[in-house]
């Protein structure tokens, strides 16, 4: 293969979840110091398949074993497009009307464009308004936005660098990251379970074998495991659902949309309306109390609190009871299927599936679905053999020999190459501000008061505790800078709209951005730096992510130089740290290698093999333990004696009541002690029973992207040709798929292909219409995180990025997560006046520069040095 | 002689087979059998997507389509300089260097796997990745990026048994690809009762074929749903419930494309 191979092959993992533990494994063919081709890993490439023990699992005669070859998703391998992308970064750039030393004109971020700058400038400017805003302001007046999930790297993660600096020099305020993919577990089911795994079912172990075993029904509910795990770990997911079928496994969607789970693996789909679950889940809770069908031995001895929930469930407490007839308007579902799902799933043995939870735990009330949901699965004996909640694939797989985490990321790993990613998962910063109220703290002068900071591995009684912002303390500072690398707020957060307005505020002096591609909240930034991509550096990867086949941990090297002027995450906060004179602190003196030999060191790989023959390898890959089979599955020992294996709650049982809520929070109408149906409340007023609802009758769902991850791979040429990614419109611009019922565009006059909007009262969002029968009636779908192109800052997004009319509030009163999907919208064809109104109000938005193929270019928003009015 | 097998039940729709082909020609020279494939545009593997069915019976079917590397290809006999061949291994090519682009050839393939590239003046298809296999990779990009199992690769002998499984195959010439487990028709709905507002259990449903007289059985299941799998296409059906010593019957069911009957109401009292 000598020929075709190219020059080098160097080792990768094509994940985009980050956080140094990768999944996906490729190679990469490189030629002429060029990407030649991107492919799957060979996981035998360098190992004797003879000698390496793999898992076996099986039922009824078939057996699913691991493949020698990973399976990537489609944008992992379309990832020479992301590198070489139009849209790419080249060099450093200011904002053309920002002037440190003069007019800053915070007004005019997201419409004035950038001009070129030398590394030195931007690097000096920075370094300049460090000092002069510690001085002025003090520390705690920077923000630093370090999280969120990216390419999978450890040395040059991409994330939080900045935030190794701003520590050395004194500390900084942390926009602590939401669980922004599974706020309802978070908030929610906590208050039942305990911690659990960032409030999923914990402990985990071997479900996948034991749901193989024992399972006869599985629920997908919200979840689509042929699309959320890709941007993870691959494909997985899809193989063992297809084993699933084959050995008899009833998979039921329970979801307002066929998402591509359910399109090829459903036995039975059930369209809900979207966040309206709880309704039908309180008349299944209801139909087995009044029918006795549920494992009432189980509950006598492992529930606690039970009387109070079924008081409610029953009506004898509000006098409603939650019978189906009461569910059935609510949530779009015929009673008798209600009714049938109810016996179903107490006939059955039956586990309920997610992947983190997509739209089900992302809306409004999120808590209220996801405790409700541990409440069902606790009347029908949680713990017991094939009764579980997966986190599909993420968590249950087979334990490997000698790798100590089997968490998302690798904990042992310490420090330097850790604090990056820490403040993606935690809070370590005395001043910190929850990621979904930075816009509400810089629209509103009064300090902000909130319940819990919400950092994804914070634990339940954090959630108790009262924090305000800035700080009550003398180093207490409202925000003055702000320094981002994850660049997708606008996008991917609540209230975009008002995000929008809220980045242009005087307040902030500036605004710095570094990232790879110029996009999103990039736009609202007075310096962006150019960051690079995992191609373009020498790194280690630990692939033990659950969810793949195998674990391993590769070194990364090199495979093309930087594009352009670009430098990694790292390299940049080194940059401007050898400015400022920290360069020691932050680089400790380490080379590469001196880091890549610490994960070595981390990993304990040095039990397993040399560094040379390591080196020598390129990777190295674990084998199933032994005695994987012997691992007790899931809560088992909790099932079996729930005296000798307490959970981690107060009562050490499930709490179906909740005492600490009902002490910390007597008032609280959203978040009651007790799982329950919220029809409106101060925070939000999104139901179809709304008088809102006379104006925007649909409600709206929005999953995770199928071709994006978040917010990354939107300007992929090659995704973007299938039908489900973009729709070209008449005016040859690819436009986000807006979906909607055959019935609903009829009744719209709406045609598939036509651009249509998609509004409420915060904005307008532009999408092509896509006209199916994948979703139910009265429901429009659409996928979060596509790239924003406001056409009227803060009103009208070209781009289809949903969430900038998405609420603004949080999940609850005393949950600071955010609020999705499951709000109030209505769609319809954008007409001639409008488009005429919207030329004529921002001619400029309508002739950035544009790739037909990929979408907006670099140029879009960059002067070039012929343009003669640069002032833009 | 190499053969490709395409088995449209396990294919999940991820489009990594379309994807890998770009990514292996897109900007890549592959001569003597490969010019570079523009960058959109061509799919030498094109995924296919139809949704059948209504809400809420709905299903979505898959649909790879690639240059069928026909026996008796039309695109070689309308080839007048002679560009278009097939290798001893079956798999047929357009010699970069001998097309004169006279855009015959797009217009003579009943698969539509032939693209014409106007900036090189040249015909483009799939050449079964041959610059890979010929430097002893096991097989094309498509087949190795395919993460269900989907798609085959091989000599025929050893695709024997899969080959065995096919069936009806795309209408035009006879080639080397096999299409196995093509999806048929459904007819499908929910059985149930209005007065209890209940799903009907276990009912005997019987779709009756009203030209061939042939007849389908199954019973509702827990759900109430009854879904006939399998069914030849273009038929009219008639469909009769039996339970609880009641009947009901749907006297003509048009079944041009997959049938979703909705929620029947049955009076079971």
């Amino acid at each position: 293969m000598r020929e075709t191979r190219g020059d080098k092959t160097v080792y990768r993992s094509l994940g985009l979840g980050g956080f140094y533990g990768g999944g996906a494994e490729g190679m990469i063919d490189v030629k002429n110091g060029k990407v030649l081709r991107v492919r799957p890993f060979r996981f035998d490439e360098k190992y004797d398949r003879t000698k390496i023990r793999t898992w076996k699992i099986e039922k009824n005669g078939k057996v699913l074993e691991p493949k020698w070859k990973s399976m990537p998703s489609p944008y992992s391998l379309a990832y020479k497009k992301r590198v070489y992308s139009p849209n790419r970064i080249k060099y450093p750039l200011i904002r053309v009307d920002w002037d440190p030393y003069g007019e800053r004109n915070p007004q005019n971020r997201g419409k004035s464009k950038f001009r070129r700058a030398s590394w030195d400038e931007v690097t000096t400017i920075i370094a300049d308004e460090i000092r002069r805003i510690h001085a002025q302001y003090g520390v705690n007046a920077i923000l630093m936005q370090g999280d969120g999930h990216g390419e999978c790297k450890t040395i040059h993660s991409p994330h939080g660098q900045p935030g190794l600096l701003l520590d050395h020099m004194g500390g900084f305020t942390l926009q602590v990251r939401n669980p922004d993919s599974w706020e309802g577990w978070y908030w929610g089911a906590k208050h039942v379970w305990g911690q659990g795994t960032q409030g999923m079912y914990w402990p985990a172990a071997n479900i996948v074998k034991d749901s193989t075993e024992h399972t006869e029904m599985c629920l997908f509910w919200g979840c689509d495991p042929e699309t959320t795990p890709w941007g993870f770990t691959g494909q997985f997911a899809s193989r063992l659902m297809y084993f699933w079928r084959d050995i008899g496994i009833k998979q039921v969607y329970i979801c307002p949309d066929l998402n591509y789970g359910a399109a090829v693996h459903a036995n039975k789909w059930i369209p809900v309306l979207p966040n309206t679950d709880v309704a039908m889940q309180l008349a299944i809770a209801y139909t087995w109390i009044k029918e006795g069908s549920y494992d009432k031995e189980y509950v006598a001895t492992h529930v606690v609190g039970f009387d109070k929930f079924s008081a409610y469930v029953m009506g004898e407490s509000d006098g409603v009871p939650k019978t189906p007839e009461w569910a059935s308007p609510k949530c779009g579902v015929p009673e008798w299927t209600i009714k049938a799902l109810a016996r179903e799933f107490a006939k059955k043995r039956t586990s309920i599936a997610h992947y983190f939870g997509g739209g089900y735990t992302r809306g409004p009330y999120s808590h209220e679905p996801a405790r409700m949901e541990v409440c069902l699965l606790g009347m029908q004996g949680l713990g017991k053999p094939g009764v579980h909640q997966h986190q599909m694939t993420y968590w249950g797989m087979p334990r490997m020999e000698g790798l100590a985490g089997t968490s998302f990321f690798n904990p042992e790993i310490e420090e330097r190459l850790a604090i990056p990613t820490l403040s993606s998962i935690a809070n370590w910063q005395e001043s910190a501000l929850p990621k979904t109220l930075v816009h509400t703290h810089l629209l509103t002068e009064e300090p902000l008061r909130f319940h819990g900071i919400g950092s994804i591995e914070g634990n339940v009684a954090n959630q108790f505790m009262e924090y305000q912002f800035p700080i009550a303390s003398k180093e207490g500072a409202r925000i003055r800078m702000m320094w981002t690398d994850c660049p997708c707020r606008t996008t991917c957060w609540n209230g975009g709209n008002d995000t929008e307005e809220a980045l242009r505020s005087e307040q902030v002096e500036c605004i710095v951005a570094q990232h790879p591609w110029l996009e999103n909240d990039c736009l609202f930034s007075d310096i962006i730096l150019p960051a690079n991509t995992y191609m373009e550096v020498d790194d280690i990867v630990t692939n033990v992510r659950q969810g793949g086949q195998f674990a391993d941990v590769m070194l990364c090297d090199k495979a093309i130089e930087p594009i352009g002027e670009s430098k990694s995450d790292y390299e940049i906060v080194y940059e401007i740290a050898k400015k400022l004179g920290y360069d020691k602190q932050v680089s400790e003196g380490l080379t590469t290698e001196d880091l890549q030999k610490k994960v070595f060191g981390y990993m304990g790989l040095e039990r397993m093999l040399s560094w040379e023959e390591f080196r020598e390898k390129g990777y190295y890959l674990y084998q199933v333990a032994e005695d994987w089979e012997q691992d007790s599955p899931g809560w088992r020992k909790f099932a079996d004696d729930p005296q000798k294996h307490p959970l981690g709650t107060p009562s050490k049982k499930l709490e179906f009541y909740s005492e600490r809520l009902a002490k910390h929070f007597p008032e609280d109408k959203e978040r009651p002690p007790s799982p329950q149906w919220v029809e409106k409340s101060e925070m939000h007023d999104e139901r179809l029973s709304s008088p809102r609802a006379k104006a925007y009758p649909l409600l709206l769902m929005s999953n995770h992207g199928r071709w994006r991850v978040h917010a990354q791979c939107d300007d992929i040429a090659w995704t973007r040709e299938a039908p489900t990614c973009k729709i070209t419109g008449p005016d040859g611009y690819k436009y986000e798929p807006i979906w909607i019922h055959t019935s609903e565009a009829a009744k719209r006059g709406i045609k598939h292909g036509d651009i249509i909007k998609i509004f409420n009262e915060r904005g307008i969002v532009l999408g092509g219409a896509y006209v199916t029968e994948r979703l139910r009636p009265g429901v429009a779908y659409i996928d979060h995180g596509a790239r924003i192109d406001p056409i009227i800052l803060g009103k009208v997004d070209r781009g289809g990025a949903i969430n900038t009319i998405a609420p603004t509030g949080t999940t609850s009163k005393n949950a600071v997560g955010q609020a999705t999907s499951g709000y109030l919208v209505e769609v319809a064809k954008v007409t001639g006046e409008e488009w005429d109104e919207w030329r004529a109000a921002n001619p400029k938005a309508f002739a950035r520069s544009y790739d037909p193929a990929a979408g907006l270019r670099f140029e879009a928003w960059v002067v070039q040095e012929d343009e003669s009015d640069a002032r833009a | 002689m190499k053969t490709f097998v395409l088995d449209l039940d396990i294919c999940n729709g991820c489009y990594c087979c379309q994807i890998a082909c770009k990514d292996e020609h897109v900007g890549n020279d592959w001569m003597p059998y490969a010019r570079p494939q523009p960058d959109t545009g061509q799919f030498w593997i094109r995924l296919n997507e139809t949704t059948r069915g209504t809400v809420p019976k709905v299903r979505v079917s898959y649909f790879p389509q690639m240059c069928m590397h026909c026996e008796d290809a039309p695109c070689i006999k309308i080839c007048v300089p002679g560009a278009i061949y097939r290798r001893a291994d079956g798999l047929v090519i357009v010699d970069p260097d001998k097309c004169t682009g006279c855009k015959l050839c797009p217009d003579s393939c009943p698969h539509e796997a032939l693209f014409f590239n106007e900036g090189m003046n040249l015909a483009q298809k799939c050449t079964g990745c041959a610059h890979l296999l010929d430097d002893g990779w096991d097989v094309p990009r498509c087949v190795d990026a395919c993460a269900s199992g989907a798609l085959h690769f091989g000599e025929e002998e050893e695709l024997k048994e899969l080959i065995a499984k096919a069936d009806e195959q795309p209408e035009g010439c006879k080639g080397r690809v096999v299409y196995i487990n093509r999806p048929k028709t459904f007819v499908a709905g929910t059985l149930y009762d209005p007065k209890e507002k209940e799903v009907i259990i276990g009912a005997a449903c019987t779709l009756t074929d009203q030209a061939s007289r042939d007849s389908y059985h199954v019973e509702t299941d827990g759900f109430g749903d009854f879904w006939f799998e399998g069914l030849p296409q273009g038929r009219t059906f008639s469909l009769k419930f039996e339970t609880h010593g009641k009947s009901k019957t749907i006297d003509t069911i048009d079944a041009a494309a997959d049938v979703n009957l909705g929620d029947i109401a049955m009076d079971i009292s």
